[in-house]
């Protein structure tokens, strides 16, 4: 099984997808969904008043409530995000008092939230294919894909390779100092890179096999219905309130 | 290393996407003529091979772990520029799909992660492996231990250089906005740095086992992705020299930091203008005027810095090429 990230929380990736497939988010079309949180996520990021951000949060807790992406998996993925956060709000808290410190917590937390939703209630390759039609090149949404694929399968080697190595009773070292653990993580590193490569021309030839010419083909029809514009205006009027509040000084 | 969004002044932030889209479209567009669709899997699994190699942790002592970047392992098994498009892959991947890195804050944080990281780890590796690398490796080694002192140097370098930017981004977000974004330079400098001075140890000791490692069981995929450029005359050759490329590599680290260093410039006086004034020595006439001042706005300000920054790497080459001229042929 794959280790979802760096920081450590257990998410099958095939899980993010289930959440997405039951989701009436995972219907809306996914350049609507990128778009509105986009539009949301800077406008957010924007604010410095206490009220508005809060407001800003509170309507990215509301969008995870709606979404219908289950509250604990959310919470899980949140958590691992949450240490990066806090380190960040305790400096500002630190030198430039509680208020500030809180500010930020809350203004990083709604963008957070805003983006595990998206990424939760949007398939993989669907995502892709959304930033691939809203312009992003050829090349970098063609290697996300490859790449997002190969992740997923590199990933449970490793998961492999540390279970036979804690088999062995390797135990991860205790300084830099330690050369033997720093030689292991190494020569493990170095064969993730080798088993990786082994295994790119026999990717080549099954995506060629399968029609594969260098770019993603879209099967989706490309209209946006009613629901998606709705989506979006929905995101952008919030968001453009929030801001002309914060700009204008009104209330 | 990743920024959240919230946490940068937008002007940092936006300051940062201008950069990144400037450095990414020039990325894309060198890749996209260089790689073939057959070399696509490849660079995929190699990209996917350093976002795996990212969650091995590794000891740094009393109970932390740090964790490789692998911006600069990925520039030297791939070329630095393609390296630029594959850790944005890898970047956009993380902030994506696991919330890891904000999207205001990716322009940032891909102008660390994914352009000064492999531009400063593959031109420090660059240039210093010459000037080490003596004779050939021993038998069962991979290469000389010149060679791995510029690999370890340039993995060493990537991360640094990447946290000291990273470090200079938030000193300036808290500094232009009075403290309401960044982080004060009193802590985000020292702790960036001396952290990631740590780090980076740490990273040019696996990156030198990795190389070694991949180099030992599979040489061909060093040699698969990164061709040597083919040899040109004139001007082409000078630009396809690999010493030059370095050094075009670590300047463009350095232009990066400009528009930044124009934004936390202040305008009070300089510490020898300060002993001036303390002294009660008033500035004299100028000997010689010049033509050009730095301005007092941002932009003219900005402007004279790149006009300064061209001149002098225009001088630079020009002293190079004299040099080139004067050496006697081998």
């Amino acid at each position: 099984m794959i280790v979802a990230h760096v920081r450590g929380h257990h998410t099958r990736p095939e899980e993010l997808d289930e959440h997405a497939r039951a989701s009436w988010l995972g219907r809306i079309d996914p350049r609507a969904k990128i778009i509105g949180v986009v539009v949301f996520v800077v406008a957010a990021a924007l604010l410095t008043r206490t009220e508005l951000i809060l407001a800003s949060l509170s309507l990215a807790v509301a969008f995870a409530a709606m979404s219908q992406v289950p509250y604990r998996h959310l919470a899980r993925m949140y958590l691992g995000a949450l240490p990066f956060i806090l380190v960040a709000s305790a400096s500002v808290a630190l030198f430039a008092g509680l208020e500030r410190g809180f500010d930020m917590w809350a203004r990083t937390s709604s963008c957070v939230i805003a983006l595990l939703v998206l990424a939760s209630g949007t398939e993989t390759f669907e995502l892709f294919s959304g930033l691939r039609r809203l312009g992003v090149p050829k090349l970098v949404s063609t290697l996300l894909m490859l790449t997002y694929k190969y992740v997923l399968i590199l990933g449970d080697e490793l998961a492999r390779m540390k279970t036979a190595r804690r088999a062995r009773g390797f135990k991860g070292g205790r300084s830099i100092l330690d050369r033997r653990s720093l030689d292991v993580i190494g020569n493990t590193a170095g064969m993730v890179f080798v088993r990786a490569s082994a295994r790119a021309d026999d990717g080549y030839e099954g995506l060629r096999s399968r029609g594969f010419r260098s770019d993603m083909k879209l099967m989706r029809a490309p209209r946006l219905r009613a629901g998606d514009i709705a989506f979006v205006a929905w995101f952008a009027c919030v968001s453009s309130i929030l801001a002309a509040v914060q700009l204008g000084g009104v209330g | 290393m990743h920024i959240p969004d919230g946490l940068m002044d937008p002007l940092v932030a936006g300051l940062g996407w201008l950069e990144f889209a400037v450095v990414a479209a020039i990325a894309v567009y060198l890749s996209g003529r260089k790689l073939r669709d057959k070399d696509l899997p490849r660079v995929a699994v190699l990209c996917a091979g350093v976002f795996v190699a990212q969650m091995l942790n590794f000891p740094i002592g009393g109970g932390t772990t740090g964790h490789l970047i692998g911006g600069a392992l990925l520039a030297i098994m791939v070329g630095p520029v393609t390296a630029i498009v594959g850790m944005t892959v890898v970047l956009l991947i993380q902030a994506l799909m696991f919330g890891d890195g904000g999207l205001t804050a990716f322009g940032l944080n891909a102008v660390n992660m994914a352009v000064i990281a492999p531009l400063a780890g593959w031109g420090v590796y660059t240039i210093v492996k010459p000037l080490v690398s003596r004779g050939t490796a021993g038998p069962g080694k991979a290469f000389t231990p010149g060679e791995a002192f510029a690999i370890g140097a340039g993995a060493w370098a990537s991360v640094f250089v990447a946290a000291a930017a990273c470090a200079a981004e938030l000193a300036v977000s808290y500094a232009i906005s009075d403290g309401a974004y960044g982080i004060a330079a009193t802590v985000s400098i020292p702790a960036m740095l001396g952290y990631h001075a740590v780090i980076g140890v740490g990273e040019a000791i696996i990156t030198v086992g990795v190389a070694a490692y991949v180099l030992r069981v599979s040489p061909q995929m060093f040699k698969s992705t990164n061709r040597e450029p083919a040899k040109a005359a004139g001007l082409r050759g000078m630009l396809s020299s690999r010493i030059v490329q370095a050094t075009a590599a670590v300047s463009v680290v350095f232009a990066l930091a400009l528009p930044l260093y124009f934004l936390y410039s202040s305008e009070g006086a300089d510490g020898l203008e300060m002993t001036m004034e303390d002294a009660g020595v008033a500035e004299s006439e100028p000997l010689l005027t010049s033509p050009f001042s730095y301005g007092e706005t941002y932009f003219a300000a900005f402007f004279a810095g790149i006009l300064g920054f061209l001149a002098v790497g225009l001088a630079g080459l020009f002293v190079m090429k004299v040099l080139e001229v004067r050496r006697p042929a081998e």
